[in-house]
This record gives structure tokens, C-alpha cells and sequence, in this order.
């Protein structure tokens, strides 16, 4: 029989993939994980929540924000440590002097080297600076350059390029038939009208899958004229009280020209 | 050398004991001659050859076995697989490893023991308080002998070496098995921050000591610990 690959503490990959689910990381210093990441480790590693005190200096210079702070620990010390997620597949990442946008639930651990900021898009977080990081995804991540359309359930991340922006199937959703079929469905939705579109040089990471991983709070952006979704949501602009669907009777009499 | 004269046209093997191999990585096949392996109830997938299937009443370790398991609460519903032939084994795509056992002791979560080899025996420990912070019970199961046994886990396991100078601690929800002359005990991180809601979900570690392999899986179970 050729068993599996035997680790121990000396030959326990450094700062790699012990496996497409595990990666090891060989500790000296300081590290940020999220909260239940740990599988095992060797050697004196404490792990602390953020709120630990002697912390401080450190979780400001890498948080900048504390309202998503609490998800995180702070590993601290020496040895080596195997971290996963629940079987996702994780890869680590070099970031140089760049910055990084992911969706909060991906995020699994990173270098204090590196700043966690709120991204301005709700559901993401970005990270600037210099160093790595590991990120899992719901099979192996591919690469793609930008232009690119991709599904929003497929996106993981995009690095160094600007910000998406939604991309609508317009051909098929035009004029009144358009409208009956996105309300009702008849005449068949293909799933995919909806895109996120990236231009711009940079780099889109895609998950080799359509399900998401559970979303980590971000922490809610400031009430203040200006940002998206800050606060509770502003009734003082002129718009109806309920969320109105794309499709809605509304719409339809628009199109109707009425 | 039974079963040479009933598998014609076969490649005929000089051995009567179940052979383990794996069929991928998510279905364990084992070729028997004859012999027996005991698998977790219901795992068979597929078999070629003749082969019979018969429950076995409390985990499969007799009367006594059967008391204990029933006291301790680590419960194994276990069938007794015996004939000619390739018999295919799996469970909800999880990922299989295998393990060969030469005179020592498999202690192992009953829940990731796929199947063992007939000529393994297996019982039940007592594990302290590890288990009951995982909510699987104090006590764990015991593989030994010599022989092959197969294991469950979530995602591909890592085996770790321990030895004296490198005890390894490994988070509860994400253990699956361990050999060896290891002593393991609970460790747990818990302060008065924990009670604040700023703990480090990181509160409770089993912590291995001495000389042995320990098995994680890269997941964790959800546990009583895993969210202080």
C-alpha cells in the first residue's frame, strides 16, 4: 500500500498547500485568521481575539475599521499551522504593492503586512499592501483578464482593476415580451441576463463553481450622504417605499409607453 | 487457498485476505476470497462476484461490545460483508484513506471508520474530555490488530507526525483518528474575553503528546467548542 504523505513538524509544507484544502503556514510572528479556521498546528501558537489589549497597535494598523474586526483572531507565535475550510479549496496569494478586492466570506487568513479595509462594495473586503494571504473557493480559482462579463455567483475577487459594474442582457430583455418573461418566466430565462462586467488592466479570480460561501459582516459604512448603503436606507430621495422588482407593473406600463 | 476453483477466467490470487484499494479517492474497492470485512451499514455501492451482507447487532464486537457501545453512546451501526469478489464501498462523496494496522491501535471517531479488515478487532475507549466537546461522547472507538482499515473524512486528511519534541494540537471538530503511544489532553483558551463575545474561536484544542500519527480532516464538524 503507499499510504498518504506523512507530515511532521519539520516537513510540513512552508507557508503552501499541504493539500488542494489545507494550507500550512510557518508562523513567526503574527497572523490573521478568521475565527475557526485552525485544523491543527505545531509548536507555541496562541490565538487571541481582536479585542486583546497588547494587540492594539497592531489591529490598527491593519483593520482601520473595527466594525468587521470581531470575526477575526490573531494567531500569535512560533511553529506551523494547517489551516482549512470546511473542504473548500484554498490557495494562497502574493500581493505586492497592490491591492486586492475579495467577497468577505473567501477570505481565510492573511499576513499583518497587509491592510483589511471595507470595500465600498457591501458583502466585500479589500486588502492593500504588500504580502500573503489565503482565500478558499468552491473549487479550484481561475484567472481571467479583463474585459471580462462574469456570473456574480462565480466571482471571487479582482485584483488592481476598477471597480464592476452590472452588465444586463439587453437584447433579451427588451420591449414587453422581455418584461413578461422576466416576471413570469414564460418563454424561458437562460439564468444568465445578469453579469458583472470588469474592464480596465488587472485580474479577475473566478471560482470553478456557482455557490457561494456564507457571507462574513463587513460592518455597516457610515450613515452619511454620498455612500452606498450607509446607514439605513434613505427614504428622502423621491423613490416608492417598496423595492420594486425589474418586470414590475411599473415597468411594464413604461413600456408600454403609458 | 480458497475460492481459486470458483473465479474462472480471473487472474487467480494466492492470498484469503480482503485486499483494500482505492477506486479514485471517494469509493474504497476490497477484493475478497472468501473472507469477511466489516463496513459501516449501507456503505456498499457496488459488488461483482457473489457476496452476502449481514447486520451485525451492535457494532459488531459481541455481546459485550454490544453492552458497551450502548452505555457509552458511541453506537456504529456495522454490517459483515462476506463472499467472492470486488465489493465497492462509499460514503456521501466523502474522501477515503487508508490505513494499515500492524499490532497497534486505531482510535478513531465511530462516525469516520468506513471498514475494517475481519481480522481487526474493534472496541470502544474512553477518551476524556475531548469528546465532549466535540458532542461526539467521552468515549471513541478502537481498530486493532493487523490488517487494513479505511477512513472517512471531509476533504483529502493530513497525517501528522507527533513526536516528544513536537506535541501537535489539533481543533476538535477537525480530528478524525490517531496511532500510536499518544497522550492527548484538552486545552482551552477560554477568558474572560470569551464571555464578552471577543473569544478566539480558537477556545479548545486537543493537545497530542508522545509518539504517534494524528489524522485531521480539512473541516470542521460543527461542535459545542467551535464558536467560542
Amino acid at each position: 500500500m503507499n499510504g498518504p504523505v506523512i507530515h511532521d513538524a519539520q516537513t510540513l509544507p512552508v507557508n503552501d498547500n499541504v493539500n488542494p484544502y489545507a494550507f500550512s503556514v510557518d508562523l513567526n510572528g503574527q497572523w490573521f485568521l478568521q475565527k475557526g479556521k485552525m485544523v491543527a498546528y505545531f509548536g507555541q501558537i496562541a490565538f487571541h481575539g481582536i479585542g486583546h489589549g497588547p494587540l492594539d497597535r497592531i489591529i490598527q494598523a491593519s483593520f482601520h475599521s473595527p466594525l468587521h474586526a470581531q470575526d477575526w483572531v490573531v494567531a500569535e507565535g512560533h511553529g506551523r499551522m494547517v489551516l482549512a475550510d470546511r473542504a473548500f479549496d484554498v490557495n494562497s496569494y502574493d500581493l505586492e504593492e497592490g491591492n486586492l478586492t475579495v467577497r468577505s466570506g473567501n477570505l481565510l487568513a492573511f499576513e499583518p503586512s497587509l491592510a483589511l479595509k471595507q470595500s465600498i462594495i457591501p458583502g466585500f473586503v479589500t486588502l492593500i499592501g504588500t504580502g500573503k494571504f489565503v482565500a478558499a473557493s468552491n473549487g479550484p480559482v481561475v484567472f481571467a483578464e479583463p474585459p471580462i462579463r462574469v456570473d456574480p455567483q462565480a466571482l471571487v475577487g479582482w485584483a488592481d482593476c476598477p471597480s464592476p459594474c452590472h452588465h444586463y442582457d439587453h437584447q433579451y430583455m427588451r420591449g414587453v415580451l422581455g418584461g413578461v418573461r422576466m416576471l413570469t418566466g414564460f418563454g424561458g430565462a437562460s439564468g444568465e441576463e445578469h453579469q458583472f462586467e470588469f474592464v480596465g488592466a488587472g485580474t479577475v479570480l473566478l471560482q470553478s463553481s456557482e455557490r457561494l460561501m456564507e457571507e462574513r459582516p463587513t460592518g455597516t459604512p457610515p450613515d452619511e450622504a454620498g455612500v452606498p448603503q450607509g446607514g439605513t436606507p434613505s427614504t428622502t430621495a423621491n423613490q416608492p417605499s417598496t423595492p420594486r422588482l425589474p418586470g414590475q407593473l411599473g415597468d411594464l406600463q413604461r413600456r408600454f409607453g403609458l | 487457498m480458497r475460492g481459486l476453483s470458483q473465479r474462472p477466467g480471473r487472474s487467480l490470487t494466492f492470498r484469503s485476505v480482503a485486499q483494500f484499494r482505492l477506486q479514485g479517492s471517494k469509493v474504497l474497492a476490497v477484493d475478497m476470497t472468501g473472507d469477511a470485512v466489516k463496513a459501516k451499514n449501507g456503505s456498499m455501492v457496488a459488488y461483482e462476484g457473489d457476496m452476502t451482507f449481514k447486520k451485525m447487532t451492535g457494532g459488531g464486537d459481541g455481546l459485550r461490545g454490544m453492552v458497551t457501545r450502548r452505555l457509552t453512546g458511541e453506537q456504529m451501526t456495522v454490517m459483515e460483508v462476506k463472499g467472492h469478489g470486488t465489493c465497492y464501498f462509499a460514503d456521501r462523496a466523502s474522501e477515503i484513506n487508508l490505513v494499515s494496522l500492524t499490532g497497534e491501535t486505531l482510535y478513531v471517531e465511530a462516525s469516520n471508520l468506513l471498514c475494517t479488515e475481519a481480522t481487526l478487532r474493534t472496541g470502544t475507549s474512553f477518551t476524556g474530555l475531548r469528546g465532549a466537546s466535540q458532542g461526539n461522547g467521552l468515549f471513541t472507538t478502537t481498530v486493532e490488530g493487523t490488517g487494513q482499515a479505511a477512513l472517512l473524512s471531509d476533504g483529502t486528511a493530513i497525517v501528522l507526525r507527533v513526536t516528544p519534541q513536537t506535541p501537535l494540537s489539533v481543533d476538535p471538530g477537525a480530528y478524525i483518528a490517531h496511532t500510536g503511544r499518544l497522550r492527548q489532553h484538552f486545552q482551552s483558551g477560554v477568558n474572560f474575553r470569551t464571555f464578552l463575545g471577543e473569544g478566539s474561536g480558537e477556545a479548545f484544542q486537543i493537545r497530542f503528546e508522545g509518539d504517534g500519527l494524528v489524522y485531521v480532516q480539512p473541516s470542521e464538524r460543527t461542535t459545542f467548542g467551535g464558536d467560542v
